[in-house]
């Protein structure tokens, strides 16, 4: 019986998946042992599948709150991919030899506790990361570089080179103690792999390992069955999800990804090719170049000679047969970039990184809320919006007349519930904006974009729901449930309506209605009953039943007339957010004809007339009047007078001509006997009283519109018998120097002062 | 002790350059005397045998790969950056170390005319003999071309635009044609050229798309962060004062920290920890002009002072440097004492009380 073949690899390295296709011709094993959780090998089937286009990962994930996952990402030059699927293609029976997904998932949970305990431990010195640090320095490359210089160009004996590196990084370092643990751990299990596939009878093992493995598989004892009994376990599912080069490229460190995974794939192309990765640098300048191109720059072919050439001669002063990434880099920023290298860093990023996205048949093993996903996808005729690159998704919810079947009569409304269902699961596929205009109830406006992060969070949704919409009623449910104020139920009913999940919305509403009877002010009531307007107009737009909210909004606005008139009770600064539920109530009530009209009007006037509230809050309520049509001109004379009579203190008069000048004002300016009672109040103030009135009726007049204002001094031009050509005449006129004293000595008027 | 203000690098670094040569064991590129890999540890430093080679260029040593190895690939190489980037250093540095002779410079002004950069004639003798090889006065470039070595053209960006495209054609074609004399002459092998430009300065032309695509492009940055530009400054005031005789001790790191954090806060326009805001002066305020500051201190310190750089030096120094533009720059420095060099503690009271008293 031969020896297993440990063959150590670097993972995502196109010349370990080249040399590992190589060796395992060479050995012909009769089976084949990768790295990886040994339950999840029945997914393995699915890698091979012809539909399957990597990069895809294998994710495993905690049944329980809180999720935590383990993520493997497959490139097409993965050598554990190209492993696997040499052995499908030459059906050779292939393993995952490392410990099961349901232990590693235990053992990570309980590194992070225990490493949060001792935070405050020295720190250790010789990491891992510490001597690549070194050989950093050492090399004055990025680790990634060296390893590009030194191993990816490498032609025969990689396996015996990548073992060297691996044992010597061994011996040179001293991780923390659960990471050496864990390393330990693993490297007996997989022994003991090897050892019982042995005992089977196979008599030629190949494992495809980390090249940090190979001698702790070479000396390591197995595990045996009693440990294995004390492995912490955590209950576990798996899942195969599509991945994309952009996450891959984020994911930097050793075997979770690379910076530049194009640019990866380009060198694992070009190995397989007659020329073999010589003809790299022209590959990627070249496609560089174009890319270049097609951001707008000009770029001569002779420009991409050049960087060939210099990219080459930097390669030979390196010390590597071939230029390497960096190289490349240095090489396009001098020739291309013009020195500077953002110039060419959008070109670069398309071809190192580049926006692949994986792709998986239909059936794969996937978790029901992943099923329900795609197949709504499919259904919504969505498939299309799921790429790399952000499309704007424009949605008229209205029925459109002219289709035949009733699906595609709401496609959009029921793509909106999909969308909103997401959104309301954090699922970040798609993102609303905010371009509303104005009266444009039935359109909404999405930015779709895929991400890989979004199938995470979708596998992470399956917790709450077997498909997107049981899931996203659970979550609804579950937020209801925590909500502590009016408003956020409210705005919980509000997801729910988008959501087109009547259920979830009655019984956010049963909450809102708990809320609503034990606390609640007046601005968050008014708030409320604005939201709930809203949903009964427009419901139907949506296909939602108003019914059941017609009596919550009877009840909250009841309640609200019944609280308003103390609300006004109220200091200057909380007399704008009554003032603002106000005018949100007169709007509800005129929507609304159920809404008891009389009552909000007798209301109003109460509070018009109690002059012991807020006066601006009775002013207002006056304005409401006025815009209703119910006070005449007489009232508003007499109302006026009595408000801006001598005696009454400045603050008060001015601040409710404050309250009374908030809206309508065209009709206010219209009417001249106002400006005439504001004319005679002024006059009768003494100086003092004056200055302070000043203050306040500046600040009512400060949001006019210099139109409003130019109208105000016509008519006060008017009550003081001012012609208007005599205005003019007068302003017009040089000023003479008594006047120049004048408006000198108001330059240095500080209003601030009275 | 020699008589001549400033050495050539091949002079002064004779024996660096020996003993790389000595110890060469890579292949040489023609017309080379040394290996790219010796230039890079010429430049960046480093140790041949026993002997210790000084750094020449402090900072990036991947700018410093990509400029040599487009000389191996004889395209011409353009340095460029802010004024005090160390260009001219640079370029005089890379022709040493493969030429060992820095001296075929054209000396790029607005004066100057295409026949410096091709050649002119001697015309008592074009008058007398008519045109012949004798008569001809060739120049740099044309002597670099028949030599196959480096040429060096300072301040490209300074020449107008029609003398920058004579470089054009001797780039492309690498050869110069004479045609008073119906020649043609190509350059042998190792020819180069090393041009150096600034980007940001008055007086300055745009360049030709044309002739920059004859041209690698090596940006030059300010130094990257304190200790670096530190280095730089404590390199060459040493190396300079052992050339101009100043008879005072070089200056200490605070001296020098100070300077170069005064001169990397002005410049930046922010404090080192980022925390306040600065007003910017009009002049560049580079790294160069902190070593002149230093060694003009240091002039003054030893022929009038005790020989050692006081306060009082580096101050007259410092306000000769920074206020260049009387009123808007004096306004920025003054705010400088008080906001932030005031409040700095007892290292920099002294300084701060020789500024002030000169505001």
């Amino acid at each position: 019986m031969a020896k297993p073949v440990l063959f150590g690899v670097r993972h995502l390295s196109p010349a370990a998946a080249y040399h590992v296709r190589k060796s395992l011709q060479k050995t012909k094993p009769d089976l084949v042992l990768i790295e990886g959780p040994s339950d999840l090998t029945d997914q393995m089937h699915w890698l091979c599948h012809k539909k399957t286009k990597p990069p895809v990962a294998i994710m495993a994930y905690t049944k329980q709150i809180p999720v935590r996952t383990i993520l493997y990402p497959f490139a097409v030059y993965s050598p554990e991919y190209q492993a696997i699927l040499w052995a499908f293609e030459h059906d050779v029976p292939c393993r995952f030899m490392d410990l099961p997904s349901d232990v590693f998932l235990a053992i990570g949970e309980k590194k992070q506790t225990q490493q949060m305990q001792q935070i405050t431990q020295e720190e250790i010195q010789d990491t891992t990361e510490s001597v690549y640090e070194k050989l950093e320095t050492l090399t004055g490359e990025s680790h990634d570089t060296f390893w590009e210089r030194y191993f990816e160009q490498l032609d025969s004996a990689y396996d015996t080179a990548t073992a060297v590196f691996g044992k010597e990084l061994r011996e040179n370092t001293q991780d923390d103690k659960w990471y050496t643990a864990e390393n330990t751990i693993r490297e007996a299990y997989m022994k003991k792999v090897i050892v019982d596939a042995e005992k089977e009878g196979f008599e030629n093992v190949f494992c495809v390992c980390g090249a940090y493995h190979v001698s702790g598989l070479e000396e390591n004892e197995p595990m045996t069955d009693d440990e294995m009994k004390h492995l912490p376990r955590l209950e576990s599912a798996s899942t195969l999800m599509p991945y994309s080069y952009y996450r891959l490229s984020k994911r930097g460190g050793y075997g979770a990804g690379n910076q530049a995974p194009a640019y990866f794939e380009l060198l694992w192309n070009d190995k397989k090719s007659r020329k073999g990765i010589a003809q790299t640098a022209y590959s990627y300048l070249t496609r560089l170049a174009e890319a270049h191109r097609k951001a707008g720059n000009l770029t001569s072919s002779a420009e991409v000679i050049e960087a060939v050439r210099l990219s080459q001669t930097l390669a030979q002063m390196r010390g590597s047969k071939y230029p390497v990434l960096a190289d490349l880099k240095d090489a396009a920023m001098t020739c291309i970039g013009h020195g500077r290298f953002s110039e060419i860093a959008v070109a670069a990023a398309k071809v190192e990184i580049g926006n692949k996205i994986g792709a998986l048949p239909e059936g794969v093993s996937r978790t029901s809320i992943q099923d329900d996903f795609y197949r709504q996808l499919k259904d919504l005729n969505l498939e299309k919006y799921r790429t790399m690159e952000v499309q704007a998704l424009d949605l008229d919810l209205r029925e459109r007349l002219r289709v035949k079947s009733e699906k595609a009569a709401f496609l959009d409304l029921h793509r909106s519930f999909f969308l909103h269902r997401l959104r309301v699961l954090g699922v970040s596929f798609a993102t609303l904006q905010n371009r509303k205009q104005e009266g444009a109830n039935w359109g909404e406006y999405w930015n779709v974009w895929w991400k890989p992060e979004a199938e995470i969070e979708i596998v992470e949704a399956a917790l709450l729901g077997d498909t997107v919409e049981n899931a996203a009623s659970f979550a609804l449910k579950e937020r209801a449930d925590k909500s502590q104020n009016i408003s956020d139920a409210a705005m919980i009913f509000q997801d729910a309506f988008l959501c087109g999940m009547p259920n979830a919305a009655s019984y956010a509403l049963s909450v809102l209605q708990r809320l609503a009877v034990d606390t609640a002010g007046i601005i968050e009531i008014s708030k409320t009953t604005q939201n709930l307007s809203y949903v009964i107009r427009y419901g139907d737009l949506r296909k939602f039943d108003p019914e059941p909210i017609i009596p919550l909004l009877e009840q909250l606005y009841l309640r609200a007339c019944l609280i308003l008139e103390d609300a006004c009770n109220c200091d200057d600064n909380a007399a704008n957010g009554v003032m603002e539920s106000i005018e949100r109530l007169n709007q509800v009530q005129r929507e609304h004809e159920n809404l008891d009209e009389q009552r909000w009007l007798t209301l109003l006037e109460t509070v018009s007339d109690r002059d012991d509230i807020n006066t601006r809050c009775s002013g207002f309520a006056m304005a409401t009047l006025i815009e209703r049509g119910r006070v005449s001109e007489d009232l508003l004379a007499k109302e006026v007078s009595r408000r801006l009579s001598k005696g009454v203190p400045a603050d008060l008069g001015a601040g409710w001509f404050e309250g009374l000048a908030k809206k309508n004002r065209y009709a206010l300016i219209a009417r001249l006997s106002l400006w005439k009672q504001l004319n005679q109040y002024l006059d009768t103030l003494d100086d003092e009283a004056f200055r302070r009135a000043l203050v306040f009726l500046r600040r009512a007049f400060a949001d006019f519109s210099s139109m409003e204002k130019n109208d105000i001094a016509e008519n006060l031009g008017e009550v003081w018998g001012v012609q208007k050509e005599q205005a003019a005449d007068l302003l017009m006129r040089k000023t003479t120097e008594e006047e120049h004293a004048i408006f000198d000595d108001l330059d240095g008027f500080d209003f601030d002062d009275i | 002790m020699s008589d001549i203000q400033r050495q050539g690098a091949e002079i002064l670094f004779q024996e660096e350059l020996e003993a790389l040569i000595a110890a060469e064991n890579s292949p040489i590129p023609t017309g080379w005397r040394m290996s790219p890999k010796s230039v890079l540890t010429y430049i960046c430093g480093g140790k041949v045998g026993k002997k210790e080679i000084t750094p020449k260029y402090i900072g990036n040593r991947r700018l410093i790969e990509i400029a040599i190895a487009t000389l191996v690939t004889d395209r011409a190489l353009l340095l460029i950056g802010e004024p005090g980037t160390a260009k001219s250093w640079l370029s005089e540095h890379l022709s040493a170390a493969i030429n060992g002779d820095s001296t075929k410079v054209v000396q790029g002004t607005a004066g100057t005319t295409e026949e410096q950069i091709r050649y002119s004639w001697n015309y008592a003798m074009l008058i007398a003999k008519g045109p012949s090889l004798d008569a001809m006065v060739k120049s740099p470039i044309y002597n670099a071309m028949e030599t196959g070595s480096i040429a060096r053209m300072e301040e490209i960006s300074r020449c107008a635009s029609e003398v920058q495209d004579a470089l054009i054609s001797i780039l492309s074609e690498k050869r110069i044609a004479v045609p008073e004399l119906g020649l043609e002459v190509p350059a042998k092998k190792g020819f180069s050229v090393i041009a150096t430009a600034n980007t940001r300065d008055k007086g300055v032309n745009d360049m030709s798309a044309a002739l920059k695509r004859r041209f690698n492009i090596v940006v030059l940055p300010s130094p990257a962060n304190l200790q670096t530009e530190m280095e730089i400054v404590q390199n060459r005031v040493e190396q300079l004062s052992k050339g101009l005789d100043l008879f005072a001790k070089c200056p200490d790191a605070d001296v020098i920290q100070q300077v170069v954090t005064i001169f990397r806060e002005l410049r930046a326009g922010a404090t080192l920890d980022g925390k306040q805001k600065l007003k910017t002066t009009s002049g560049v305020l580079s790294t160069a002009e902190a070593i002149s500051l230093l060694a003009n201190s240091m002039a003054l310190a030893g022929s009038f002072g005790t020989g050692e750089i006081a306060p009082e030096d580096l101050a007259a120094a410092l306000q000769g440097a920074v206020v260049k533009d009387e009123d808007k720059d004096s306004i920025c420095w003054k705010e400088y004492l008080e906001n932030v060099m005031k409040k700095r503690g007892s290292a920099w009271l002294p300084l701060y009380q020789a500024c002030k008293e000169l505001n």
